[in-house]
């Protein structure tokens, strides 16, 4: 075969799509028939779309994705906050090093250890709540996870408290690598902090940023379980307020025997994420043409 | 005894011919030896045995491991199994024809599908009658006419009220309330002395779990009732059958209820009463015998007081954990002589030394029962006039998103007692919709349950 073969680059990755196909593929083949049957222990009757049916009638369901949706606030946020920190340690502040170090910790902390911890200090009787009181800042104190209303803004406080970390690394190490003449151009043209920022750094860290965003998108629909686990008492609580889809999955899948509901919601969100993913590949597409 | 080997000045390390023999005769015997062994061991029987209960009985695991050694009949090989899997690592285990011999079950439908899915084999003609009917396994562990588990250990299951602080609020401790107005008084009291009066935590939802058992039980007149709701026979929207919903909710606008309940689970929430910080709240007997010590007998028991018209109302409910024999099990009858051997006399007494608990079987001598607290607490709940804990009809889905939720949304606000109803009425047709196959069982099961 020439080198110049189209083929060429399909073949180098080969090897490692046979792998994943190996590793993934049986099991999704597995899990979109499980889809369309009536699960019992470990196989049971073709019942068609009944699944999907049942799972898109259910309130439960909806509302669990509503969740998630609304988990989506937190991109932004997590995306503004980074991007700021980023900036400041940029500018090598005095002890940035430490100062990065610290900002990174909570990513690096299993995400079960920082909830238990956050869920004890954010009890009615916690910590937190005390320290206000003592602040005479009663009007501030709330049952934060205790409370339908509150609960899921203390899971996404959690969450953007531990995912902008990786945001803050993951800018920081863009800025890095940028070409430093081009800021101090700017620099002894005048620009002040806020116009070298937004005028010469933030451009040239779309990429990164869209890949955060993305990156993000995917947690928030397939990788907040841990949090909510444990914040909502392993059950997505208080009543249903920080059920989301990866709960409904696992209640379906262990807690109520109902292997082909789980199947089928898997099979929706795994639909669901690789659009995301798509999208993503697109839109860097069409940055680069 | 010296190791050090003289050398011979002709060879280094030679034996003589005399060691050869002797080493020879040696290495024959110990070949014969293990042999003798080997077919020994090869005729007992292995059993897997897969458990839980450490969890909620700290000490089952000694007992069990001395249980085990004393067994002579097979050589058990137990595994804990974490609270999470213990009924879906069966199933898929089951599922696949590798199930363990014996496997822990808790009650009713927690191991009643396991029946449907024929997992499970029934232990009539595989224990001992005598002894099975001894091990008090509960009328949930009957199906189809037969007996599918054995009572293990009882979980007697009271409301906790404490002593010290009744008396602060001038109440009679020896006299706890037995009506819906001599709580509301009870309670009114405790307020009124600056005691929070009742509760616990609901976070992890347990609390909301055991509300159901003890409150819609008041207003069933079998246990069969319980599953009628679930398949559609009775319907929750009915009053009586939400009204221990509405009775909680008249307690939370009442402002009875601890104000951290919702944000604290359930183990801490009966923490809090021991502790005399809370004046009531709902607990399990096999914590009784180390908060009555910690309290020096200040924690009193008793049945959530009366509001439903039901034949259950009033009665004091026990649960009982127990443990079966799995139908893919190749080694049945010495699955069935170890459950045996679990309730023999001297077994049932290593198990109380060991947990400091009572076993299920009637073969226990519970004269060893010396501290009053826990006397009382088996004389009222264990041979009383008990209920089973109904919740263990509960089909999961509806447990996971109705029993909980209501539970929860109630105390937290965000739920009418009447709104608890119509969820519930709601999940309960839902289950229907998701669950066409187990319908059909559960119409059985509850036809069984009403004229057992």
């Amino acid at each position: 075969m020439r080198r110049n073969s189209p083929l060429v680059p399909y073949l180098f990755v080969l090897p490692l799509i046979c792998l994943l196909a190996f590793v993934f593929g049986l099991s999704l083949i597995r899990l979109v028939e499980f889809s369309f049957k009536q699960v019992r222990g470990i196989d049971g009757p073709w019942i068609g779309l009944r699944n999907y049916e049942l799972v898109l009638g259910q309130p439960l369901f909806w509302e669990s994705v509503g969740h998630n949706l609304k988990l989506f606030l937190t991109i932004p946020i997590m995306v503004g906050i980074a991007l700021a920190l980023a900036l400041l340690l940029y500018e090598r502040l005095p002890g940035w090093r430490i100062h990065r170090t610290i900002l990174f910790l909570p990513y690096i902390l299993a995400i079960p250890i920082i909830a238990v911890v956050m869920k004890e200090m954010f009890q009615f009787s916690g910590p937190v709540n005390a320290v206000l009181t003592a602040l005479t800042l009663d009007f501030m104190v709330l049952d934060w996870i205790g409370s339908a209303d509150v609960a899921l803004w203390t899971v996404m406080g959690l969450i953007v408290w531990r995912e902008t970390a990786l945001g803050v690394i993951l800018f920081l190490s863009r800025l890095m690598a940028l070409d430093e003449s081009l800021i101090e151009a700017a620099r002894l043209d005048g620009a002040s902090w806020r116009q070298r920022a937004w005028f010469v750094l933030i451009p040239q860290m779309r990429g990164v940023i869209e890949f955060f965003v993305v990156i993000s998108a995917i947690t928030m629909l397939s990788a907040v379980f841990a949090y909510v686990y444990v914040i909502g008492g392993g059950r997505g609580g208080p009543g249903t307020a920080t059920m989301v889809i990866e709960l409904y999955i696992f209640n379906a899948l262990i807690r109520t025997s109902l292997p082909g509901i789980a199947a089928a919601v898997s099979v929706m969100l795994f639909a669901v994420s690789l659009l995301l993913i798509w999208a993503l590949f697109r839109v860097r597409r069409r940055e680069e043409a | 005894m010296t190791t050090t080997a003289r050398r011979s000045p002709t060879g280094a390390g030679l034996m003589d011919r005399r060691r050869l023999l002797q080493a020879g005769a040696g290495l024959g015997a110990l070949t014969l030896t293990g042999g003798l062994a080997g077919r020994a061991l090869a005729q007992t029987p292995t059993l897997d045995m897969w458990w839980w209960g450490e969890q909620e009985l700290p000490g089952l695991q000694a007992y069990l491991d001395k249980a085990i050694a004393a067994f002579g009949e097979a050589q058990v090989t137990p595994m804990l199994q974490d609270t999470a899997v213990v009924i879906s690592q069966f199933q898929t285990a089951a599922a696949a024809g590798e199930p363990p011999d014996l496997q822990y079950l808790w009650n009713g439908i927690y191991h009643m599908e396991s029946v449907w899915l024929g997992y499970l084999a029934h232990l009539d003609g595989l224990m001992d009658a005598d002894l099975l009917a001894a091990s008090n396994h509960g009328p949930l562990s009957r199906f189809d006419g037969h007996v599918w588990r054995m009572g293990w250990y009882p979980l007697p299951m009271p409301w906790y009220y404490n002593k010290d602080l009744f008396d602060k609020a001038g109440l009679n401790a020896d006299a706890p309330p037995a009506t819906w107005e001599e709580l509301l008084a009870a309670c009114e009291a405790l307020k009124t002395a600056g005691v929070e009066p009742f509760g616990g935590g609901v976070q992890d939802g347990y609390w909301a779990e055991w509300y159901i058992t003890h409150g819609l039980s008041q207003n069933l007149d079998s246990v069969g009732d319980a599953v009628n709701l679930f398949i559609g026979d009775l319907d929750f929207r009915e009053p009586r059958y939400h009204q221990h919903w509405v009775k909680l909710q008249e307690l939370r606008d009442a402002g009875f209820l601890n104000k951290d309940m919702a944000s604290l689970g359930l183990y801490p929430g009966i923490d809090l009463c021991v502790n005399g910080q809370l004046g009531i709240c709902s607990s399990i007997g096999t914590r009784l015998p180390a908060d009555a010590k910690t309290t020096n007998g200040r924690i009193g028991c008793m049945v959530l007081p009366v509001f439903g018209q039901g034949a259950l109302a009033g009665r004091p409910v026990v649960d009982m954990q127990g443990m079966g024999i799995a139908a893919g099990s190749e080694a049945k009858e010495a699955a069935a002589a170890f459950l045996n051997f679990l309730n023999a006399p001297e077994q049932l007494a290593s198990f109380w030394d060991a947990t400091g608990w009572i076993p299920a079987a009637s073969g226990f001598d519970d004269s060893v029962i010396s501290d009053p607290s826990v006397k009382d607490l088996w004389t009222r709940w264990g041979k009383g006039n008990n209920i089973t804990n109904i919740t263990n009809l509960m089909p999961g889905q509806f447990y996971e998103q109705a029993a909980i939720p209501t539970g929860q949304n109630i105390i937290t606000a965000g739920m009418s007692g009447e709104e608890a109803g119509e969820l519930a009425a709601r999940v309960a047709q839902e289950w229907r919709d998701f669950n066409p196959d187990l319908v059909e069982k559960y119409q059985q099961w509850a036809s069984d349950l009403s004229t057992g």
